[in-house]
């Protein structure tokens, strides 16, 4: 009897059959779409485009913006996500009273809906009523509130800002895991070497957390040029395309039956996820440290 | 003593960032008891005068959380009993099987880890099957966690040692007997995480119901605050007993399970 009988390529099926027509096949239809224009479902007036879909989302001043921002938003709230993440997880894994506490409440915004938090932002961040602005003019800091969702500017921080106010207690529960893996007499080895705090951060620490650390900023970077549900719900792109990014391109190619460009989007978003992932990747698992 | 005060500055500090993270939430549950125009001043002060029961049956009565919560059940159970099963089964041939066609499949699936779906072909595909509506949006969210569910239960499958099929396979099981009696229920710990991240992940899901569940008889609890705020863009009392009304489950749940629906959520990133 061949061993190999018992591991039957039959129970793969369902998968394939579902990832295959599901995930594997829009993707190549998608890269043959990008070169048409299509119109409507039905194909009636498709016709070849060449590069031009190409050519538009990347040259069209009200289409390329979404690159510009995709990236600044990625790189804006891996950033902040990480670097808040860390801040916490080192200040949480001292074993505080609260620290169970404090856990609970950061993970919070993870579980809850993109759309109810970027509700709660849009009204946070209104120019006249909202209580950041209240809060600032009231703190003596007239000069620092702003028009946060409504100038063109500004308006792709404070997206941004949301998501990284939704997602940071989730990279520091990831970050606090890799902390809590350090065995304690690492420390105690640096402390009888005379090391202070920041070399025993420096030395021990950074080093160790390495692995949680690339995957954090995997993930956040990933997220953010997928982004789609926060934009869509506190500017929807807008004030005009200010803060369009891929996500919100797609969607509004799709509504509005350009379905040839967006699908050369979708194709740009790919490429740059590869692009941008796979280096850093690469890079950071390159310095992680075997314990 | 140096020591104490140091834990105490920092336990102050953790404290006073927390409100950061608590005061976007008091905001939302004080303004969702106010009257429509002292609502329209979001502010954190008490109200002047209590409408909860009013706020919160008209609410009710026009946002359509019944039937959003029955169409949110609806999507994502299935949606996630599938995967599950979905995922295991391939998960076992492709971490039993020693091929090289099986390890390109392992590759080209866990492509879906980092690549987005293609959503506008996705549509394409789903119009010419006559699949709509929760079958289109369930297989669609099926298709791009199985990446997930796959890589979680393949990297699993190595603690289960091969005796264990070896022996089963000589007491006369069969492949699909040997999976569901002895390995499946070997699974559960990893099942349960698997579990944790695609319900969290579908029944919040916005990116991909928005575009096939397109009639306020198919909204999700998700899609309906959408929508809910798109009407109502200016009874911020409302639109803020929508959110409470909406993620009250969630958090609920949260509060009974946090230590599993934290580990589980982050695992997909800390077993990368």
């Amino acid at each position: 009897m061949k061993r190999k009988s018992i591991y039957s390529y039959w129970m793969l099926l369902p998968c394939l059959a579902i990832f295959g027509i599901f995930f594997m096949l829009p993707a190549v239809m998608g890269v043959g779409f990008s070169f048409l224009n299509i119109r409507n479902v039905d194909f009636s007036t498709a016709t070849f485009a060449g590069i031009g879909n190409y050519k538009n989302v990347l040259t069209d001043s009200g289409m390329n913006i979404a690159i510009k921002n995709s990236f600044i938003f990625a790189f804006v709230t891996t950033v902040l996500k990480v670097t808040l993440g860390l801040l916490l997880a080192v200040l949480l894994n001292n074993k505080l009273k609260t620290t169970n506490f404090m856990r609970t409440v950061f993970f919070l915004p993870a579980v809850l809906s993109s759309v109810a938090v970027g509700l709660i932002f849009t009204a946070m961040m209104h120019p006249t009523n909202g209580i950041i602005n209240v809060a600032l003019r009231a703190a003596g800091l007239p000069m620092l509130a702003q028009n946060w969702l409504t100038d063109p500017k500004l308006a792709i921080f404070s997206v941004a800002f949301v998501e990284v106010w939704k997602w940071t207690g989730f990279t520091m529960v990831i970050l606090l895991a890799g902390l809590q893996s350090i065995p304690e007499h690492y420390y105690e080895a640096a402390r009888i070497d005379g090391a202070t705090g920041w070399q025993k951060f420096r030395y021990v620490t950074f080093p160790l957390i390495m692995p949680a650390f690339t995957n954090a900023l995997v993930v956040n970077l990933i997220g953010g040029l997928k982004a789609f549900d926060v934009v869509q719900t506190v500017t929807g792109g807008g004030p005009g395309t200010a803060t369009e990014v891929f996500g919100t391109l797609v969607y509004k190619s799709f509504g509005s039956g350009r379905y040839g460009e967006g699908c050369a989007a979708s194709i740009i978003l790919c490429v740059v996820i590869l692009i941008v992932v796979l280096p850093v990747y690469r890079f950071l698992t390159g310095k992680e440290v075997e314990m | 003593m140096a020591k104490k005060v140091t834990g105490m500055a920092a336990e102050i500090f953790a404290l006073i960032c927390s409100l950061f993270m608590l005061v976007p939430f008091y905001m939302i549950l004080i303004n969702s008891f106010k009257s429509k125009e002292g609502a329209a001043l979001v502010n954190l002060s008490l109200p002047d005068e209590w409408h909860i029961v009013e706020n919160y049956t008209e609410m009710f009565r026009e946002g359509g959380l019944g039937l959003a919560f029955r169409n949110s059940v609806l999507l994502t159970v299935p949606s996630v009993l599938v995967i599950i099963f979905v995922s295991s089964l391939a998960g076992f041939v492709l971490q039993r099987r020693v091929s090289k066609a099986s390890k390109r499949l392992l590759m080209l699936i866990l492509m879906g880890l980092f690549i987005p779906g293609q959503i506008i072909p996705t549509y394409f595909i789903c119009y010419y099957m006559h699949v709509r509506t929760f079958l289109a949006a369930g297989l669609v969210l099926i298709a791009s966690n199985l990446s997930m569910g796959v890589f979680l239960y393949t990297g699993y499958f190595k603690s289960i040692p091969r005796e264990l099929d070896e022996s089963a396979m000589l007491d006369g099981c069969n492949g699909l007997q040997l999976f569901f009696h002895i390995i499946f229920p070997l699974l559960k710990p990893i099942t349960v995480t698997l579990f944790i991240i695609t319900f969290m992940g579908i029944w919040n899901d916005f990116g991909t119901t928005i575009y096939f569940l397109n009639s306020s008889r198919n909204f999700t609890l998700t899609l309906t605050i959408y929508n809910f705020f798109g009407v109502h863009s200016s009874d911020w009392n409302l639109v803020f007993a929508n959110v409470i009304a909406v993620s009250l489950p969630v958090i609920i749940v949260y509060f009974m399970a946090q230590k599993q629906i934290m580990s589980g959520m982050t695992s997909g990133a800390v077993k990368g």
